[in-house]
């Protein structure tokens, strides 16, 4: 049995390089099989501390050897159910970082980890050495692990196996939390974390809602909520709604008037237009609704440029951060666009008519398929002119009026002319001249850059002045 | 004369201007309703200092207890005399404090004032734009004056209120005025944030006017060393802090294509401002990408190094640390000076007037040893048709001024070991040790000892013998010197509001355990090294780190393993783990604007005019810490004092103890940690956190320690102030191979305590201070001072308790 070696563990080396030259074995990554798994498992089931090595072990390895690798941490305690598991499991990353000498990068099936020749030189020849200190952090940060048992793996033939297990497991885990819903829980949560900074700030974490800033999904909240009853993350009893489609609970509202210091009433989870969702400073993305389109578009923290408004990001984040209930602005996560309620109640995706182009690609399997080229990004429109030609020619459901997917009802009703001005007016009677009443509604966009609804109120206004029969 | 709608001029009456709704205008503009303090007077916010020093004690060490400044004097101060005039100890150490603050202040501020002036003449009234990313452009401008400026000529009205500012306070030092010295220290306060405001002006008029990089993460690598000038060209080097006659030396190189003759290289913070300028050229009138053409020669600690390995063959002063014997050394090695501006003339005629050609002549011809040329057009022109011609010229004189292996050996022969030098040397060196070696064949001594020496050349003039010390370093590091070539990043400018938005969170949730800025001069007290350990600890620690100025110059001297100086082993963002370099000293404004950008861009506090509000948030919340290592100058003091008022911290190296004074906080009275919690208005006694506003620390690695421990805060969250108490914990068990001894009193919950040392630290808390921990639960069941409370808003300023709606 290998000594007991003290490791160098801290904060510090999480995002520590381990580069070639100082390399003595590399597992998983690009050229081997890799996993990580957490299981909860009944107490009975689990002998606390164990680490079990199936396959050679660490000192056996040649610097510089690349091999296989698996591990299976097996948690077990009062509190900890399934849905824990991907949540201590995702801590993996840090918790290993922490120890110098050790690289861990991924999660899952996709783990690339190194270990350096310094743990070498410090004596370590097992993974035992490894791993005992590695139970005691995570029980440490996460005091609700009763007992942790973690086995390694090394033989190929094994990896190979666990890993087929482990695939299933993930699986059996995203259907869970693709499948899980608002409809389906009783309980949402609330998060005040970032009231130290944003003192009104109160958000609201639903399956279908994650937080805006990126950090906590309605799993997180979960499991803080159960592990700490006193601390930032706190369920809310969801009750019925009181409008299903834009999302509007009486426990939310009560929840939002209550942790605002009664500096709100109403919150809304699915709209941009009736009492939005607080926006603390810490949003991935944010929504701006272009009053010229009747639509929405969106832009990352990354895009540095001005949207079609004018506005880059930094500006419109301005007006809206700091925990303030903004119409017509919304910080969002980036989880919440590939929610099936992702602002169900303005239209969904067919609202949205503007995307920053690094934005649109990272979250383009959350975009509804026949919306993915008719959202324009920065390449196709600069501007409000520009982005009106674009909605046009790509028959935009803005421009003849949004019917929204989730009851089916038309919301908006498409672009009007407010003001038929004589000069519009005369340019439609040149084109009817030019093509003799052989009216195509193409060339009405691309020559007249007017809809067919707004042809025809031209139309009708012409005809209202007697010059059109 | 044509006028914007809404105003409009009064016929003969030139620069009158009548504006009709003015306010309403403004207002439009900015969603900021006008503070409660626009241009805040002396006096105006000394309720803020007085809170600031009741909590920090100020603890005197004055280096004279006599007061010379008046024909009374000299009054013996010691024990409870007064001086003639009735004031005390205490009172004359602050009055030497202000003045000291005043010296630092004027220093940015005349910087700024000549700035405005000559890129007004140059460029132009221009528009004030920091681009789309910088929309809080000018944040302490706002938050003092309580107004955006729209253009360089609006700066004109914040230099003012500086100015009228700063007589105030230089009036209250004279005889027979102030005598408190609470009051001078508040007069301090109120000059540290003069400062502040003359910096911040100062770098924003050279960032809009010279096309800076306007907060960008990745400002390109430049050059840095003695080794990076080109020793085939005509080396000009641009020494001191205002970049206009460099720049135009720069210009003349560029629009004449001189840049195969010529290389120009910058001493001290000029230099950063030669490599900042142009990023792209969009709306100045200089040419495009020239910074990079400009390499930095080194930091102001290196200058009497750089004399005498022979690197340059004209040298261009212009304002702020320059040495005062820059003449007589220069003269002696054939190296033709010349004054740029009327701060330092030096002694030489002002040839301002007269024709390029003329004085090119006289100093190619080393007729006079140096001119005054205060037009920097001019004299740029000068400098740079100089170094070309005066090359050659010099060719054997640069030879003569490097010792010999003969003369080398000679002079180490002479020494007798008495030692003189080693009592006046700064960082003690044995000097008689190295020269010992070396008489034993071995110079490696004197290399290693190369980058303590400050170059202050003290030694040589105590020597009895005679012996050339500073020489004798240079003889011993030839090859180094040949070699010092290494890159960091060019001057970035201020933080962008994109930044600011995305770490607000991870300094929220603690992943960003706080903000190390590393600011100040030469004279480290165990060499430049001592930078680059201090900044990697932090950098790695996954703190933010930025720096400027000549410290930010030393720890680009320093290389790991793979040959990376520390600019290109990490990032340029202002983000954790990340490093970024302001710029030179005055873009240390920057640093300070950060903070209030976390303020109003993250947290949305209203900074117009509210100046109170904005340091009281920073204090209570935003973990920053500065550190002044080599803190020589009086601007040093100021900075750390505009600092402190502004509710950031700052660790200070031993010789600081020369400014006679430190904030300390009393951890053992818990009156002075009552704050109130800003949600209903009951007093709460907080943790010291921070515990000081002005430390003074022995060595790096006592600095590092308390950098840490100043990095907490009372609004700190569970997972912050884990964070931060590892930090504080590790580089305690590292550095001191102990915990610290008072991390306990940081616990408010077992939430609190650092993953790595958890299980022991609950059985101290029980054990040793008798707290009570219900181990099943493993929960903390009474011990704390308070419990952990997320939503705690705690402020030092009354107006700030919350009224229901």
């Amino acid at each position: 049995m290998a000594d007991e070696i003290k490791l160098d563990i801290s904060p510090m080396y999480e995002g520590e390089r381990i580069r070639k030259d100082d390399l003595w074995v590399e597992l998983g990554g690009p050229k081997a099989d890799g996993f990580e798994l957490s299981l909860a498992t009944p107490m009975d089931q689990i002998e606390d501390g164990k680490v079990t090595v199936v396959g050679p072990d660490l000192g056996e390895m040649k610097e510089g050897t690349t091999m296989p690798f698996g591990m299976v941490f097996k948690v077990g305690g009062e509190k900890i159910e399934k849905d824990l598991e991907s949540i201590i499991e995702r801590r993996n990353h840090a918790l290993l970082s922490y120890i110098s000498g050790l690289m861990h990068l991924n999660q899952r099936y996709d783990i690339w980890m190194r270990i350096g020749k310094s743990l070498k030189k410090k004596g370590v020849t097992s993974w035992v050495q490894i791993f005992k200190p590695v139970i005691e952090l995570y029980k440490a940060e996460m005091p609700f692990i009763e007992k942790m048992e973690i086995t390694v793996y090394t033989d190929p033939a094994e990896v190979k196996k666990q890993l087929a297990n482990a695939m299933e497991v993930y699986k059996t885990r995203d259907a869970r939390a693709k499948g899980l819903h608002d409809e389906d829980v009783d309980v949402f949560y609330g998060c005040t974390l970032c009231q130290a900074f944003a003192p009104t700030s109160a958000c609201v974490v639903t399956p279908d809602r994650p937080s805006l800033c990126g950090a906590i999904t309605w799993f997180d909240g979960r499991a803080a909520a159960k592990v700490d009853p006193e601390g930032p993350q706190f369920p809310i009893p969801k009750g019925t709604a009181v409008d299903a489609v834009s999302g509007e609970y009486e426990a939310i509202n009560e929840m939002a008037a209550k942790r605002s210091g009664g500096e709100y009433s109403r919150m809304l989870l699915y709209t941009f237009f009736d009492a939005p969702h607080t926006s603390c400073g810490c949003f991935e993305t944010i929504g701006f609704y272009m009053p010229e389109v009747d639509g929405i578009g969106l832009a990352d923290r990354d895009f540095k440029g001005a949207t079609p408004n004018g506005l880059p990001f930094s500006t419109m984040a301005g007006q809206t951060g700091g925990g303030k209930q903004v119409v017509g602005f919304l910080g969002m996560g980036i989880l919440y666009y590939f929610s099936p309620k992702f602002l169900q109640a303005d239209g969904g995706w067919r609202r949205i008519v503007w995307m920053s182009k690094g934005l649109k690609e990272r979250v383009k399997a959350g975009i509804d398929e026949d919306m993915m080229a008719k959202i324009a990004t920065e390449d196709d429109a600069k501007d409000i002119a520009a982005l009106k030609t674009f909605l046009l020619k790509v028959n935009h459901p803005v421009v003849e009026g949004v019917t929204r997917k989730v009851d089916n009802k038309k919301i908006t009703e498409g672009w009007k002319l407010e003001d038929i001005s004589d000069e519009i007016k005369e340019k439609v009677m040149a084109y009817i001249e030019k093509t003799g009443g052989d009216i195509n509604i193409d060339t009405v966009k691309s020559e007249l850059a007017l809809t067919e609804g707004q042809f025809m109120q031209v139309v009708e206004a012409l005809q209202a002045d007697g010059v059109l029969e | 004369m044509a006028t914007s709608k809404g105003s409009f001029s009064v016929e003969d009456m030139k620069n009158v201007q009548i504006n009709i709704g003015a306010v309403v205008k403004e207002a439009e503009e900015w969603d900021q309703e006008m503070g409660p303090f626009p241009k805040p007077g002396v006096a105006t916010l000394r309720d803020w200092d007085y809170k600031i020093m009741n909590r920090y004690k100020i603890m005197y060490a004055p280096a004279d207890d006599t007061c010379t400044l008046c024909t009374f004097g000299p009054c013996d101060l010691t024990g409870d005399k007064k001086g003639a005039c009735g004031i005390d100890q205490a009172g004359a150490c602050g009055k030497i404090v202000l003045i000291a603050c005043l010296m630092g202040c004027c220093a940015h501020a005349a910087h700024g004032r000549h700035l405005y002036h000559w890129c007004l003449d140059k460029f132009g009234d221009m528009k004030f734009d920091m681009g789309d990313e910088i929309l809080v452009d000018s944040p302490l401008y706002q938050t003092i004056i309580g107004k955006k400026p729209k253009s360089l000529k609006d700066f004109d009205e914040g230099l003012a209120y500086l100015e009228e500012e700063v007589v105030q306070l230089v009036a209250a030092t004279h005889t027979g005025q102030e005598g408190y010295f609470m009051d001078f220290e508040s007069k301090a306060l109120h000059t540290g944030m003069m400062d502040d405001l003359g910096m911040e002006i100062c770098d924003l008029l050279q960032i809009v006017a010279y096309d800076m990089p306007r907060g960008a993460a990745d400002a390109p690598l430049i050059e840095i060393g003695m080794g990076t000038l080109d020793q085939n060209k005509g080396v000009l080097i641009a020494y001191g802090h205002n970049l206009a006659a460099g720049a135009e030396a720069m210009i003349y190189a560029e629009k004449n294509n001189l840049w195969d003759k010529v290389d120009i290289g910058g001493v001290c913070c000029t230099a950063f401002d030669l490599t900042r300028i142009t990023e792209t050229g969009r709306d100045s009138i200089v040419p495009k990408n020239l910074g990079p053409k400009a390499k930095i020669a080194g930091a102001m600690g290196w200058w009497r190094k750089m004399v005498r390995a022979g690197v340059m063959d004209v040298v261009m002063v212009d304002e702020q640390c320059v040495y005062c014997d820059v003449l007589g050394d220069a003269q002696k090695r054939k190296i033709p000076v010349i004054a740029t501006t009327d701060k330092i003339m030096l002694g030489l005629p002002d040839r301002t007037n007269d024709s390029v050609d003329q004085i090119v002549e006289d100093l190619v011809s080393f007729k006079m040893p140096g001119v005054a040329v205060l037009d920097p057009t001019k004299a740029g022109e000068i400098g740079i048709r100089v170094a070309i011609a005066v090359k050659p010229k010099r060719a054997e004189a640069k030879i003569q001024n490097l010792i010999t292996e003969e003369q080398f050996k000679e002079d180490i022969k002479k020494c007798t070991t008495c030692n003189e030098c080693a009592f006046v040397c700064p960082p003690h060196i044995r000097i008689s040790d190295l020269i010992a070696e070396a008489n034993k064949g071995n110079l490696e001594a004197f290399s290693s000892m190369y980058e303590i020496c400050v170059g202050c050349g003290r030694c040589e003039q105590s020597c009895p013998q005679g012996i050339r010390i500073l020489d004798l370093f240079e003889y011993a590091n030839r090859q180094y010197i040949k070699n010092q070539k290494f890159k960091m990043r060019a001057g970035r400018g201020p933080a962008r509001d994109t930044e600011i938005r995305a770490v607000g969170a991870p300094i929220v949730l603690g992943t960003i355990p706080g903000v190390i800025a590393l600011v100040g001069c030469s004279n480290y007290p165990k060499g430049t090294k001592e930078c680059y350990d201090i900044a990697k600890e932090f950098v790695d620690r996954g703190y933010i780190v930025v720096t400027s100025g000549c410290m930010a110059m030393d720890m680009s001297l320093y290389t790991d393993a793979d040959g990376k100086t520390i600019w290109e082993q990490y990032g340029g963002a202002f983000d954790g783990r990340n490093i970024c370099n302001t710029g030179s000293c005055v873009a240390n404004a920057n640093i300070m604007g950060a903070a209030i950008k976390v303020a109003t861009i993250f947290a949305h506090r209203n900074h117009r005019a509210n100046f109170d509000d904005i340091a009281d948030y920073i204090l209570n919340k935003v973990g920053a810490c500065g550190i002044a290592w080599g803190a020589y100058s009086q601007k040093a003091a100021s900075i750390a004092t505009g600092c402190n008022r502004l509710g950031i911290p700052v660790v200070v190296q031993p010789h600081s103890v020369m400014y006679r004074r430190s904030f300390v906080g009393r951890t053992d009275k818990p009156e002075d940690w009552m704050t109130i919690d800003a949600r209903d208005g009951k007093l709460q006694q907080v943790e010291p956190a921070p515990e000081a506003m002005l430390y003074i620390a022995e060595t790096k690695e006592e600095a590092m320690l308390e950098m840490a421990k100043l990095c907490f805060r009372p609004s700190d969250n569970s997972i912050g102030r884990g964070i931060k108490l590892t930090h504080y914990c590790d580089i305690s068990m590292k550095y001191f191979g102990k915990l610290p001894d008072d991390w306990h009193i940081f616990v408010r919950d077992v939430k609190d305590l650092p993953l790595v040392y958890k299980e022991d630290m609950m059985k101290t808390l029980e054990s040793k201070f008798g707290w009570k921990i219900d181990w099943k639960a493993k929960k903390i069941l009474s011990g704390p001072l308070r419990p952990a409370d997320v939503s705690f808003d705690p402020t030092l300023i009354s107006r700030k308790i919350r009224t229901k709606k």
